[in-house]
């Protein structure tokens, strides 16, 4: 089967890159071992959070960020790519409600009751803004991947600098009887009209006139806006959604969205098959070979686009006797430094946290020498070196703006 | 009684059960040293019975004891003796001789049934025996010990550091301990003073001024994410390192190493142990580098010895008993060290006769007779009785850890119980984050259940995530590849990505 593109991963990286190249008109192929890391992180963008202190506005830093780091992705995605990157998905996915930009991050409590700094959010997400401070309380509905009580302890004391006072209440909600229901049981029931009034019945007489309303989000699968409006107009409070442990509820609604998208452009999406292998010549990649249920199938394409992810999706892998490896094309990979692979202290910054594909600014792969190893091979998201995005509050960032270039590099070389 | 190991806990039950006045100090928690740092084996004392034949003898005496007594802390996996391609094959037949010698009830079996038993062993193995082994849970075991001692009147303080043995001439009168939580100071009177302070024996002795050679035996151990085998599989050989693989609860221990460390509290595991575990666990299950490993750590083993000895391998494995009045002129303490686990029960008897003796009594031991609590009925743990009991009634509670099932019922219990603000308390108590996800879904939720159960205020529930997260990674990162190395970067996005724990006010 010949493709136009044929993406691998169906993390945010892939998808966007899969949706750009659909909407242009190309036979597009996504191939992914399974869902994407969508799945385990909330779909707020994160351009740049955290860079050894809080980052205020990511469109100030980013340059100084990619010239401090010359490894890193940003460093060679330029700021305008990086919003046309944030416009597109605005304009895209209108359902997200996505609000906010470079300029300014917001600034959202996390479920431990830290603090998260993020440019882009839904707007189920936006009124958690800790910026101008005020009054909020947090709702538990007896899920146990939120605790509303020790969010609110910490987020007190937190933002000593803005005027935050957080405080919790435990809803008893027991969905149809069960005791252990997930954030994806709850999301289910909030799309039931007779579970949202027993919640706004719960609440009322409880929340006091200025204080805004978190929820871990699980307001909703399908249609959270809707939800989020209906619990915004009964409650007559300002209402948003916290994110919670995986699977991310508010991560499968983008997976979702996307595929859908991909889909109605006329894409094709195999979830649930690995590719193990490429064949390339002249310096090109012709096809990919994917195991596939009865026996290998090779599907070639004019262009590929790696997104396998890092070591979390086993993009990137790392064995007993220490070899990385990238895992389809066998990549070079940066390298550590001699040394510890980890060290003692967990909260340190680890020797192969930067770990992952190298990439000239077009996005292609390299050999160990700069030079691109393959003309119609582009890498995006977390495959990529150079990023610590757990840590910089990048993760989204970087997917959403390197599949976006990897996509406008392959349309580019079509024309 | 000083040390809150499998030794100091069968030392305080036994004290308390003939009658004594007991009060057992622990430096930090129950089994935290190297009780709670070994492999699980129950030896049949096959691995000792062409070496070591005394040590061999007391482990199946005791072996079979613990069956009756500790069954409820036992997995009755049985145990193999295997000859591998890199073994001499001579060697089954000293190996049968030195068994029959020592009377542990040793079979030979033919090799296919070996590989039907245990179907990833490798195939090129050339003998097998087999031998009761069995899989020993180190908590269970201490904290029975302690439950029982406390039903028979004995105190338990632990997080009592021993600052100072009173003496008065030559009699050591009690000891002056400090409660590392709070900084208090406690004076506690003993006629004796039992030290079973494992292989800080020698630490806790000469502060009553006698000098006891215990030699710490670092020991590594690494945990495997299955059970890669359902039976205890030795190497058919001289012990040596890394030829024993536990299975025990649901993950399987490789084990171990034998270096004589300087002290026991430090005790770092380097990167060519970790590779010489692996590759001797290639040579039991082939593919074994390809296998998830949990985590690496370490153990000191008491190993006590009469005059300076280099290879502590060479020092034997059984206990020893001083008696501080006859070897030293000084009165009203004994000393118990060397030995293991397996043989606790035989060591903490002596001790007590010992102490009986200095106190001028005379009371019957009855702990190779009466059982601990919860092994009454003599039936042995099996593996999955968690999930046995969980599967008909799925919905019925909240599974807080889900890797070892562990409910929330269950935790609040066992947090109230504990009145801690420390989560390795939990972990030790329940196994709590001792899964595949080493705590990547656990750690948040037990921090929000600890933080309301105990009122804790928003900085001691952040101390103790972090603490837990510290002490998960600990045994982790020495150790981390493959899938497991997968696992610990979705801890990183849950934990630094998601919640930004690392930002949190402590």
């Amino acid at each position: 089967m010949t493709y136009d593109t044929v993406v691998i991963g169906a993390g945010l990286a892939g998808l966007t890159a899969a949706l750009r190249l659909a909407d242009e008109g190309g036979r597009v192929l996504v191939v992914a071992k399974g869902v994407g890391s969508t799945h385990l992180a909330p779909a707020t963008i994160d351009v740049l959070g955290f860079d050894g202190g809080p980052v205020e506005s990511p469109a100030q830093e980013l340059s100084r960020f990619g010239e401090a780091h010359p490894q890193h992705p940003y460093a060679s995605l330029s700021i305008d790519l990086i919003a046309a990157s944030i416009e597109w998905l605005k304009t895209r996915l209108p359902a997200f409600g996505y609000r906010g930009g470079l300029e300014e991050n917001f600034v959202l409590p996390t479920a431990v009751g830290a603090v998260k700094r993020s440019a882009v959010v839904p707007e189920t997400m936006a009124a958690g803004d800790l910026r101008a401070g005020g009054r909020f309380l947090f709702v538990g509905l007896g899920l146990k991947d939120f605790f509303p009580a020790y969010l609110a302890d910490n987020l007190g004391h937190v933002s000593a600098d803005s005027a935050v006072s957080a405080r919790a209440i435990e809803l008893e909600t027991s969905p149809g009887g069960e005791a252990d229901v997930s954030s994806v049981g709850f999301a289910r029931r909030f799309e039931q009209s007779t579970f949202r009034n027993a919640v706004v019945r719960g609440l009322a007489g409880q929340v006091e006139r200025d204080e805004r309303v978190g929820f871990p989000a699980v307001l909703g699968l399908q249609d959270a806006g809707k939800v989020w409006r209906e619990l915004e107009e009964k409650l007559e409070r300002p209402v948003f959604e916290v994110a919670t442990l995986p699977p991310s509820v508010s991560g499968i609604r983008l997976f979702e969205a996307m595929t859908a998208a991909v889909r109605k452009a006329g894409g094709r999406i195999l979830i649930g098959q690995t590719v193990t292998g490429a064949e390339a010549s002249n310096g090109r990649v012709e096809a990919v070979v994917v195991q596939a249920a009865a026996r290998p199938t090779t599907y070639r394409a004019g262009s590929f686009v790696l997104a396998s992810g890092g070591f979390a999706s086993g993009g990137v892998q790392l064995d007993s006797y220490g070899k990385l490896r990238e895992a389809v094309f066998d990549l070079a990979v940066s390298h550590a430094e001699d040394g510890p692979r980890f060290l003692p202290d967990y909260l340190d910054e680890q020797p192969l946290d930067r770990v992952g594909v190298l990439v000239d600014n077009g996005l292609r792969p390299t050999d160990g020498d700069g030079r691109p190893l393959y003309e119609n091979l582009h890498a995006a998201g977390a495959t990529l070196a150079g990023a610590v995005p757990w840590r910089e509050a990048s993760g989204n960032g970087v997917s959403l703006a390197s599949g976006y270039a990897a996509a406008a590099a392959i349309l580019e070389s079509d024309s | 009684m000083i040390g809150g190991g499998s030794t100091g806990a069968g030392v305080a039950r036994d004290a308390a059960m003939r009658g004594l006045k007991t009060v057992l100090v622990e430096r930090k928690d129950l089994a935290d040293g190297t009780t709670g740092r070994f492999h699980g084996l129950m030896h049949s004392g096959g691995r000792y019975a062409v070496k070591d034949p005394d040590a061999a003898k007391e482990c199946i005496a005791e072996n079979l004891i613990l069956r009756r007594t500790a069954s409820d802390c036992i997995e009755d996996t049985g145990g193999l003796f295997v000859t591998t391609p890199w073994d001499d094959p001579a060697f089954g037949d000293s190996f049968v001789v030195g068994c029959e010698a020592t009377g542990i009830p040793v079979e030979e079996i033919a090799v296919s049934e070996a590989l039907r038993r245990e179907p990833r062993l490798d195939p090129g193995i050339s003998r097998a025996f087999t031998v009761p082994d069995a899989a020993l849970d180190p908590w269970k075991l201490v904290w029975a010990c302690a439950r029982s001692a406390q039903e028979h009147g004995a105190q338990i303080l632990l997080y009592h550091r021993v600052v100072d043995l009173e003496r008065d001439g030559q009699r050591v009168t009690g000891a002056l301990v400090r409660n590392e939580l709070t900084g208090e100071e406690l004076q506690i009177h003993a006629d004796v003073v039992v030290n079973a302070a494992g292989a800080w024996a020698g630490q806790v002795a000469e502060l009553a001024g006698c000098r006891v050679s215990v030699l710490p035996g670092k020991g590594i151990m690494i945990a495997m994410n299955h059970r890669l085998v359902n039976t205890v599989v030795n190497r058919c050989k001289m012990p040596a390192d890394g030829d024993i693989l536990v299975p025990i609860r649901t993950v399987c221990v490789i084990g171990t190493t034998d270096v004589r460390v300087a002290d026991p509290d430090e005790l770092e595991v380097t990167q060519s142990e970790i590779d010489e575990m692996l590759d001797e666990g290639e040579k039991l299950v082939p593919g074994f580098r390809e296998a998830r490993a949990l985590r690496v750590w370490a153990g000191a083993r008491p190993l006590f010895s009469q005059e300076e000895v280099a290879d502590t391998r060479e020092v034997s494995r059984s206990h020893a008993l001083l008696d501080h009045r006859d070897r030293d002129g000084v009165e009203g303490i004994v000393t118990i060290t060397g030995g293991k686990t397996t043989t606790f029960r035989l060591m903490a008897q002596a001790a007590v006769d010992a102490a009986c003796a200095q106190l001028g009594i005379e009371r019957p031991c009855r702990t190779h007779e009466e059982p601990l609590p919860d092994s009454e009925d003599g039936s042995f743990y099996v593996l999955g009785s968690r999930l046995r009991a969980r599967e008909p009634v799925p919905q019925s509670e909240e599974i807080i850890c889900e890797c070892e099932l562990i409910t929330r019922q269950r935790l609040e219990e066992a947090m109230e119980r504990r009145r801690t603000g420390n989560l390795d308390d939990i972990r030790r108590t329940l196994r709590l984050g001792m899964g595949p996800c080493q705590g990547g879904f656990c750690i948040y939720r037990a921090t929000g259940i600890l933080h309301a159960v105990e009122r804790l205020d928003h900085h001691a529930a952040n101390v103790a995530l972090l603490s837990f997260l510290q002490e998960r990674w600990k045994g982790a990162h020495p150790i981390l590849y493959g899938d497991q190395l997968r696992q610990a970067r979705l801890d990183d996005w849950i934990f630094q990505g998601l919640l930004g724990v690392q930002h949190l006010p402590t």
